[in-house]
């Protein structure tokens, strides 16, 4: 098979998977009561959220005559205009459609998540994710970075030097990772960069201490708030109202095109730390998998061949070994992914990072914004199907059994 | 483990000889043999394959730690009914607040009151907060006694609607129960329901098998926390019996349910097919035996190791879980303060505790942050999940023949 087809083919068998999603995703808006959904989307009204009204009350005309109860004028412009009233594969359908074609909805009208993030009652959600996402793909791309960077050499190693120091070593990180819960290693990260940089009392203090001249505006805690557009601090002349001069919406990228140097630095600066906790606890199963893996190669037949033959050892493990391991890594990395990216609300909400993350962390406050909740969860799983196609693409390139089998 | 009180013996049996592919094929050639010499000694295989696994746990010092501490947090759960529980006659007032406050109940305590239920508070100054504790700012922090009951869990800006106040270390036994019991019981249907269906998958195959995959795929790419997620934020919209306590573990514990059976049916499956291949199960056929007796008595036994290992491995994981929905701001639970090893943990390091130490700490002199609030519920996650890490680990060396050293 050409590797193009490969590609065409595995990309196709995706659309089935994004279509199941969005079907979890309608049954579940689905459960929601008429009234709520309603809600969310037109604010309440002085009607109330009820089918009915009592006519005399609010002056309305009887549907026939001597009737006391009169349809909600609310309710009746609030199913019509969601299609609530149209059978249900109908609404099915019409909900796939959309969220295929880019409507996937506005953000609601009295929800935590719209006050908190000041993004305004009945943006469409796409634009709201569209402002939010080039930070969490920055972020996200620091993160992979460091996992590779700390988890194919650290596993490496522990498979080579077996149940000696390093390898207990790494095995104890590995533990630690997936035991500790991420809130409290996120915070326990900021806590000790507040003490070492300014100590306890500056968190809120201003921005004079070495804390904020470094780290912004990472606590929140009990301080002013900022500003909700994706970039920290102090705005930048260039950056406009709605960002029409900010090009690509990635803020290192924006950055250098403005030739803003120390702003791009700035940037990467604050999202550091957050992607080596991100790393640290996403890595802990792909560092015993990386070290299994080499461990099962180092005792394969090839590998005494090339000892054999004399090459040294270095190289029979960088070249022998360490490449052939790397396929289980990327296959590894390709199915924990979702972890990955689950791991991204509490970190972005702990380090104040404005991601899609953070959207989802506030959207889920009550009162709840389901606009945005279902948004960001498709989203979320597009980036994970997404991931796994590259994954899956990578893994077929570096070993062609895959796309010849 | 049944076979611990009664060694299988002084000599160990030799692990499985080359062809034992499959991890805990059954009966061993060993316990056969044996079964032959002595026909009265061992009356069952199995038992004698579980005395085995009971050998080699024993023999792995790491496994023998986790399962201790599990068994202490499990005695902990048994007696923590009979603990008593957080003084019902005490109630924790505000005495005063701070400076600038109005002294409503959005003001921060600057001292603390407890008194008998219904007796006079005793005064406005009746219990300080502590002004002669040192600082974090100094550059040692001097670690005093263990005084975990000192301060009340939970944010100070609560306190004037007198609300009953767990200690952190009654939380935590009171909490022993209800961590141990929601974590099983949610994986544990999860596990039941992925058991299921992935024998069912793997042994029928087919068409079966093409839907149940293609579903368990869909679930697999959403994230899993962000499912839990809005599963619950949909089911606390229904109301009714949704609103009590049992309804909201129910609740809980579907969201779960919803989100992990996929897991277990992929492992299931894929140890399915390559059970099914196997010579016994071909007997068994040639026997006579009808398919659902083949997939009850012979498939399905053999195939479950892998779940009693991924299981494990996953209960760790819940209190995890159940703080980071906490934290993320989402109510779990009918009262603010669940005696829930993990929302004890999130609410330790919530925002709106920490602010309200962080103010005190600025409207006093100086003034201890109260760490052993979040070191000890911490450590009691972080000690769970990395002791059925530990035990997960020791169970699949034991459990797998290839492992066995």
């Amino acid at each position: 098979m050409q590797m193009w087809v490969y590609i065409v083919r595995r990309v196709l068998l995706v659309v089935p998977v994004i279509i199941g999603v969005m079907s979890i995703t309608f049954a579940l808006v689905s459960a929601l009561p008429k009234s709520i959904r309603i809600l969310s989307y037109f604010g309440p009204s002085k009607f109330g959220d009820g089918p009915t009204v009592d006519c005399e009350r609010f002056g309305l005309k009887p549907p026939y005559p001597g009737a006391t109860e009169c349809p909600n004028p609310w309710w009746v412009h609030g199913t019509k205009a969601l299609g609530l009233n149209l059978p249900i594969p109908v609404q099915w359908g019409k909900y796939v459609v959309d969220s295929f074609t880019g409507h996937w909805g506005f953000t609601g009208a009295d929800s935590a998540a719209t006050s908190m993030l000041s993004i305004g009652t009945g943006t469409p959600v796409l634009t709201v994710l569209s402002w939010y996402l080039p930070y969490t793909l920055e972020l996200a791309a620091l993160s992979l970075l460091f996992i590779l960077l700390f988890s194919i050499p650290l596993g490496n190693l522990s498979a080579v030097y077996r149940n000696r120091p390093i390898d207990q070593a790494s095995r104890v990180m590995s533990f630690s990772g997936f035991a500790l819960p991420p809130f409290l290693l996120a915070i326990l990260v900021l806590l000790a960069l507040a003490l070492l940089s300014g100590g306890y009392h500056a968190i809120c203090s201003g921005t004079t201490t070495p804390y904020f001249l470094w780290y912004g505006s990472w606590p929140v805690w009990s301080c002013p708030p900022y500003n909700a557009a994706p970039y920290f601090g102090v705005q930048p002349a260039w950056i406009g109202p709605n960002f029409q001069t900010s090009p690509t919406h990635f803020p290192t990228i924006d950055a250098l095109i403005h030739g803003d140097y120390y702003l791009a630095w700035d940037t990467i600066r604050r999202i550091i730390f957050p992607a080596l906790t991100i790393a640290f606890t996403s890595m802990a199963g792909i560092l015993r998998f990386v070290r299994n893996s080499m461990l099962e190669v180092m005792n394969l037949d090839f590998i005494r061949t090339a000892r054999s033959k004399g090459v040294p050892e270095r190289t029979v493990i960088r070249r022998h070994a360490g490449r052939n391991s790397l396929n289980v890594t990327i296959t590894v990395l390709g199915l924990t992914f979702a972890f990955f990216i689950g791991g991204f609300p509490i970190t972005e909400l702990i380090f104040n990072l404005k991601g899609v993350g953070l959207v989802l962390a506030y959207s889920v406050l009550p009162p709840q914004d389901f606009g945005l909740i279902f948004g960001t969860t498709l989203l979320f799983t597009i980036i994970v199907v997404a991931a796994n196609i590259i994954v899956d693409i990578l893994y077929a390139y570096l070993d062609p059994r895959v796309r010849l089998g | 483990m049944a076979g611990s009180a009664n060694p299988p013996g002084p000599e160990p049996p030799p692990a499985a000889p080359s062809g034992g592919a499959v991890p805990a094929a059954r009966p061993l050639p060993g316990a056969a043999r044996s079964r032959a010499a002595s026909p009265g000694r061992r009356p069952s295989p199995r038992v004698a394959q579980l005395k085995r696994t009971a050998y080699f746990f024993r023999q792995n010092t790491l496994a023998m730690a986790g399962l201790v501490v599990i068994l202490f947090f499990l005695i902990i759960a048994l007696v923590a009914p009979f603990y008593p529980g957080p003084n019902e006659s005490l109630t924790i007032y505000c005495g005063s607040y701070y400076p600038g406050s109005t002294g409503n109940s959005s003001g921060i305590c600057n001292t603390v009151c407890t008194y008998a239920l219904g007796g006079t508070p005793p005064g406005p100054n009746c219990y300080a907060v502590p002004a002669e504790e040192p600082s974090l700012l100094a550059p040692t922090v001097s670690l005093r006694p263990l005084s975990i009951g000192s301060f009340p869990l939970g944010s100070l800006t609560e306190v004037p609607s007198g609300n009953l106040f767990y200690n952190t270390a009654t939380g935590l036994i009171k909490g022993a129960p209800w961590s141990l019991s929601i974590s099983i019981a949610i994986v544990g249907s999860g596990a039941l329901i992925g058991l299921l269906l992935g024998a069912l998958a793997g042994y029928l195959g087919g068409l079966t098998d093409e839907v149940i995959m293609r579903f368990t795929d869909i679930f697999l790419s959403i994230p899993a926390l962000l499912l839990v997620l809005v599963v619950l934020s949909v089911a606390g919209q229904l109301g009714g019996f949704t609103s009590t306590l049992y309804g909201r573990l129910a609740i809980l514990i579907g969201a779960f349910v919803v989100t992990w059976w996929p897991f277990y049916t992929r492992i299931v499956r894929g140890q399915v097919l390559v059970t099914r291949e196997q010579k016994y199960i071909e007997a068994a056929k040639a026997s006579g035996a009808r398919p659902g007796r083949v997939l009850v008595r012979h498939i399905i036994p053999n195939s479950v190791y892998p779940v009693l290992v991924q299981f494990s491995l996953d209960v760790g994981t819940i209190p995890i879980y159940l703080g980071t929905i906490i934290y993320l701001g989402y109510p779990i639970w009918p009262t603010a303060l669940f005696p829930e090893w993990g929302t004890i943990t999130a609410k330790a390091v919530s925002q709106e505790f920490v602010s309200a130490q962080v103010l005190l700490c600025q409207i006093s002199t100086s003034c201890t942050f109260p760490w052993w609030q979040i070191l000890f519920p911490g450590l009691t996650v972080f000690l769970f999940a990395i002791a059925v890490n530990f035990l997960s680990d020791g169970l699949r060396d034991a459990l797998d023949p290839r492992l066995r050293r």
